[in-house]
């Protein structure tokens, strides 16, 4: 979400410590899903004091059988830097699908948002990072 | 042939199987999985997701308090609860109360002036032999004026849903009560008819009225009770209420 680790662990502090204080008044999280979308929130009110996405047509490209060859060949932090430069709510859907924590009804639950436009975004998502992806490891490279 | 919700459905399939608890979702990964097009997604989701599980977690947060120590606990589904052995016996004795609770109310609802008296003559009723009868042949409905007439029993009238049948034979008595009662044996099904005084009021002495036939069993005898004009009627036989029933369903017209 936001490809800084010193920025991450910093709200990871405080959403536990959020997370105890919620306990300590008698009224805990819930469920697990509360540390998610805290944490999303955190994490957009902390990427909304720097630079923001703009929300641009990026290019689209077909989601080629060679795609994995192509993205053993990329470092998490290019991952890293690329969903978090991605326009919200598309940032949000394609940090917590690629997680590989929820089932769908949870997905939705936490980035708020309908089966059609989750849909739509994580379609999106793919796409353009495969653009992305072909680019940056052009196939003959694989 | 993918619906536009299966291919919706299929744009967020969960990367990993153990992820996905929906029935049209499964239905969906069953169709999807025959083309080439999702077969290059999932590739292409679980290159990503592996790469994402490659990013290296610090050592400090790996070692933070389990967020189910912050977690309140989860609601008892009605199943666990119902395993309970307190509940469970909670339960039966709220169930067992509601049944003697309900089955008084119907007994109490079923209650009606005189019905002691019903009661007493349907024993009566269960060891009378006709032979102990005035042989009497005639319709059940021109008694009242043999009644009047002989007995000075008034309104001792047999009601029109049984005036009908053909008579064997009548008795006037007093019972244990001092109470007149008019007991009549007819053809049909061997029924017995009673006709007594109807229940007073003990401090005004005013009779208590009630409208509707009312049903009583007792010892494998039936009967039903009609109050009209101060004196009770009642129809018995050696059966259930439903033999009865058919006679008082609807008014004679």
């Amino acid at each position: 979400m936001l490809a800084d680790a010193r920025k991450a662990q910093e709200i990871f502090h405080a959403m536990l410590r959020a997370a105890a204080q919620h306990s300590a008044d008698g009224e805990p999280p819930i469920d697990r899903l509360w540390f998610f979308r805290e944490a999303r929130e955190r994490c957009l009110e902390a990427s909304g004091q720097g630079l923001q996405a703009e929300e641009i047509d990026l290019e689209k490209e077909e989601i080629g059988a060679a795609a994995p060859q192509q993205i053993a060949k990329l470092e998490a932090t290019q991952l890293a830097i690329w969903i978090s430069a991605a326009p919200d709510p598309q940032r949000s859907a394609l940090a917590l699908f690629y997680l590989d924590e929820f089932d769908q009804a949870e997905l939705l639950a936490i980035t708020e948002s309908k089966p059609a436009e989750l849909a739509k975004l994580l379609s999106n998502g793919r796409h353009e990072f495969q653009a992305w992806l072909n680019a940056t490891v052009p196939l003959a490279e694989t | 042939m993918l619906s536009r919700h299966q291919r919706m459905l299929l744009q967020c399939a969960p990367i990993s199987e153990a992820r996905v608890n929906d029935r049209d979702m499964r239905v969906a990964l069953h169709r999807g999985r025959k083309t080439e097009e999702f077969a290059n997604q999932q590739n292409f989701d679980r290159a990503l997701a592996e790469l994402v599980r490659s990013i290296p977690i610090p050592q400090e947060l790996k070692e933070w308090v389990p967020p189910e120590a912050f977690l309140s606990p989860p609601p008892r589904s009605w199943k666990r609860l119902v395993r309970n052995p307190a509940i469970l016996a909670t339960g039966i004795a709220i169930a067992v109360i509601a049944v003697v609770a309900i089955s008084h109310l119907i007994d109490r609802m079923n209650q009606f002036p005189g019905e002691p008296t019903a009661r007493r003559l349907l024993t009566l009723a269960s060891s009378t032999h006709s032979m102990l009868l005035d042989p009497v042949k005639t319709n059940a409905g021109s008694l009242g004026d043999l009644f009047f007439m002989k007995h000075r029993l008034a309104h001792y009238d047999v009601p029109e849903e049984f005036a009908d049948l053909q008579t064997i034979g009548t008795r006037v008595f007093d019972d244990e009560e001092g109470q007149r009662v008019a007991q009549v044996w007819v053809v049909e099904k061997r029924m017995q008819f009673f006709l007594f005084p109807a229940e007073r009021d003990a401090k005004t002495g005013a009779i208590q009225h009630f409208n509707d036939w009312r049903f009583i069993d007792q010892e494998g005898w039936s009967g039903v009770v009609k109050e009209q004009n101060g004196v009770c009627f009642m129809a018995t036989l050696r059966g259930r209420q439903k033999d009865l029933a058919p006679y008082v369903a609807k008014p004679k017209e």
